[in-house]
């Protein structure tokens, strides 16, 4: 059998056999619509209320402050819309990082065509955001910050409880954009102090299309999907039981394993990211080298392409990616790398590593004895190589 | 149409930026839980509740105080007539 | 995404390289755009000889350096300049929309090269002539039009240009 060493876990994660298990009945047996008045449908909506006991316990809510999405992208478009239309009277001036995820920075632009104003917030060549400079960008008409806990594409993690006590003193909402970081670090929104928190079912192992957006109590939030009943008039529609019960087991496994994953995450990242900076020259770690997540590695590599990088890795059986998706399909460098001071022609040689509880040492093994052997050949057809451009890119 | 002023509230439920039907289940379920003779306060920007809610209080036997028109939202204030409190009770008659 | 051929060229890609002694030389493509190709021809009696090239980019950027090597190889000189992005796209079964831009710059990187040749047996090498020309122009990453350097827009597509 080919050999598979799967490395994009941010993208996507195999459904758990306890997640569907559980799941299982709800897509015939017990098929109710928690909406309805009978007993088939007041069984399913205690179903949900467990469910969102469960996802409130793994980020340290209250149940009632847990709003059940289709992921981490409506989450994200939930808090940035439902606070900046909300509270229009308040004022008119939201604050992002400039390396935020699409969701929330295309939510922030949508503002920018009505009548309010955004403002981009610099990084550092780490990716970090600094609360001092948060505190100074804060005017009367501020009504929302929104800076992401974690970057899926540089792994920094950013200094949330100091944003959200700038936030605080200045009567200001903060969101959150927590989908790179509930399932990989301990996550408590009470401890961090933020207003709203997004979350997704991916990093789980739950099935996709699914997530939630903790709002703290008494907060105000417009609507986008105006309609019944659901999720107490704050988003209509008719739940997806399935996935929903699906999200509640994930949250309460990962509840019960977090600890031990991460510590088995850790060790085999920095196995990767020791040998591949040994044995490949002029490659950059990307992001923080210590304040980043557990099982995150991102590089940039000189002188070759991302897309054939992923391409030639994945005819040897392994899957990463390279930086942002989006931007990629798009032909677009890296927001993110050149937002961190990446010169583009370096950023194209970007390319991620997300590992899992499921990666082992002899994956990590597999991709070292591969990767420089895959990079070698692209950098022997690339013009880029062995010229003036191989100026030192590890620096 | 009742308007008052100042009205001391024992306790408020926000249904701002939420609408129909809400505004006529949340307040049944906040009254449940509180004691006779006790205030309610509900803020709400949905023009459909003025109508609404004082319809909704004669029909389940609960007391129209009045409305408050406020910056950014009408506030509705209903006393509690019957009921003990418990929240098991049916308040929607 | 791809098809089979462009896979067929990506993971085995013909005649990569440089030769030393090249009687032309072209480039195309802007590596801040992530795409950029090198080709080295020889001549012999009005035929290319030899191919080679080198190719920073991706999956189809490689697939599209090899394929047009592969075309062009023994041909003459007109019948090579002839080569339209069109009919590499074809060759390779088909691009994606958003990679047909990958075509024109191999079709382009080629062209340059048989100009350069032709430049030299007119005069001074064209590679010489214009290496400076190419450091002084801005590529379109759209439509890869070469703009001058002071131009803000595509004079071609409209596209903003990145400096």
């Amino acid at each position: 059998m080919e050999k598979k060493v799967y490395l994009d876990n941010a993208a996507a994660t195999p459904v758990r056999k306890e997640v569907i298990e559980e799941m299982m009945p709800f897509f015939d047996a017990e098929f109710g619509n928690p909406s309805t008045v009978y007993d088939m449908g007041s069984r399913i909506k205690a179903v949900v209320d467990v469910q969102r006991a469960k996802v409130a316990e793994l980020i340290g809510a209250r149940p009632e402050e847990i709003i059940f999405t289709s992921g981490g992208t409506e989450a994200n478009n939930l808090a940035i819309k439902g606070i900046a239309f909300a509270h229009r009277k308040k004022g008119n001036h939201i604050i992002v990082a400039a390396t935020e995820h699409h969701s929330v920075l295309n939510s922030a632009r949508f503002f920018e065509r009505l009548d309010y104003e955004v403002t981009f917030l610099k990084v550092d060549e780490y990716g970090l955001v600094d609360p001092q400079r948060i505190r100074e960008l804060i005017r009367p008409e501020t009504i929302l910050v929104s800076i992401a806990y974690a970057s899926n594409e540089i792994g920094t993690i950013q200094p949330i409880s100091e944003i959200a006590e700038v936030c605080k003193n200045k009567g200001v909402f903060f969101h959150t954009d927590g989908v790179a970081t509930v399932g990989n670090i301990p996550v408590d929104v009470k401890q961090l102090g933020v207003d709203l928190l997004s979350l997704s079912g991916i990093p789980l192992e739950a099935p996709k299309g699914t997530g939630a957006l903790y709002f703290r109590k008494g907060l105000r939030l417009m609507p986008l999907l105006h309609g019944g009943i659901q999720e107490s008039g704050r988003r209509g529609g008719t739940e997806n039981v399935p996935g929903i019960v699906g999200l509640g087991k994930a949250a309460e496994l990962t509840l019960q394993e977090l600890p031990q994953k991460m510590r088995h995450v850790k060790v085999l990242r920095d196995k990767l990211v020791s040998g591949v900076i040994e044995s490949i020259e002029s490659v950059k770690l990307t992001g923080h080298p210590e304040t980043r997540l557990p099982g995150h590695a991102s590089f940039c590599v000189q002188a070759i392409e991302g897309e054939a990088l992923v391409f030639m890795l994945s005819s040897e059986g392994i899957y990463v990616n390279t930086g942002s998706a989006c931007a990629s399909k798009a032909l677009k460098t890296s927001p993110v790398l050149l937002a961190i001071g990446i010169p583009p022609e370096l950023a194209q040689g970007s390319i991620v590593f997300t590992l899992d509880v499921t990666n082992t040492e002899e994956d990590i093994d597999y991709v070292l004895e591969k990767l420089p052997f895959v990079v070698g050949r692209l950098r022997s057809m690339s013009p880029l190589w062995g010229k003036k451009e191989t100026a030192q890119a590890s620096s | 149409m009742k308007f008052v002023k100042d009205i001391k509230a024992d306790d408020t439920l926000d249904l701002v930026c939420r609408m129909c039907p809400l505004h006529l289940l949340e307040p049944g379920e906040k009254l449940a839980c509180m004691k006779e003779g006790q205030v309610l306060e509900v803020l709400t920007d949905y023009d459909g509740a003025l109508e609404d809610i004082p319809s909704w209080c004669e029909k389940c036997g609960q007391e129209f105080i009045g409305i408050e028109e406020d910056e950014d939202c009408y506030k509705l204030y209903i006393r509690k007539k019957k009921g003990n409190g418990d929240g098991k009770e049916s308040i929607s008659g | 995404m791809y098809s089979e051929e462009v896979m067929k060229h990506f993971a085995q890609p013909k005649n990569v390289g440089e030769i030393k002694d090249a009687d032309g030389i072209g480039e195309a493509g802007n590596p801040v755009c992530g795409d950029m190709m090198s080709f080295y021809i020889k001549v012999k009696d009005g035929r290319l000889e030899d191919v080679k090239y080198k190719t920073f980019g991706c999956v189809a950027a490689i697939a599209v350096s090899s394929k047009v090597s592969e075309l062009v190889k023994g041909k003459t000189l007109e019948e090579a300049k002839a080569l339209s992005k069109k009919a590499v796209a074809e060759a390779l079964g088909g691009l994606p929309k958003e990679k047909m831009h990958c075509s024109n710059l191999g079709a382009e990187a080629l062209g340059k090269a048989i100009a350069d040749y032709e430049a030299r047996h007119g005069g001074m090498p064209l590679a010489e002539q214009t290496e400076k020309q190419f450091e002084v122009t801005l590529g379109c990453c759209d439509c890869s039009t070469e703009n001058p350097p002071q131009a803000k827009f595509c004079m071609s597509c409209g596209k903003e240009l990145k400096k």
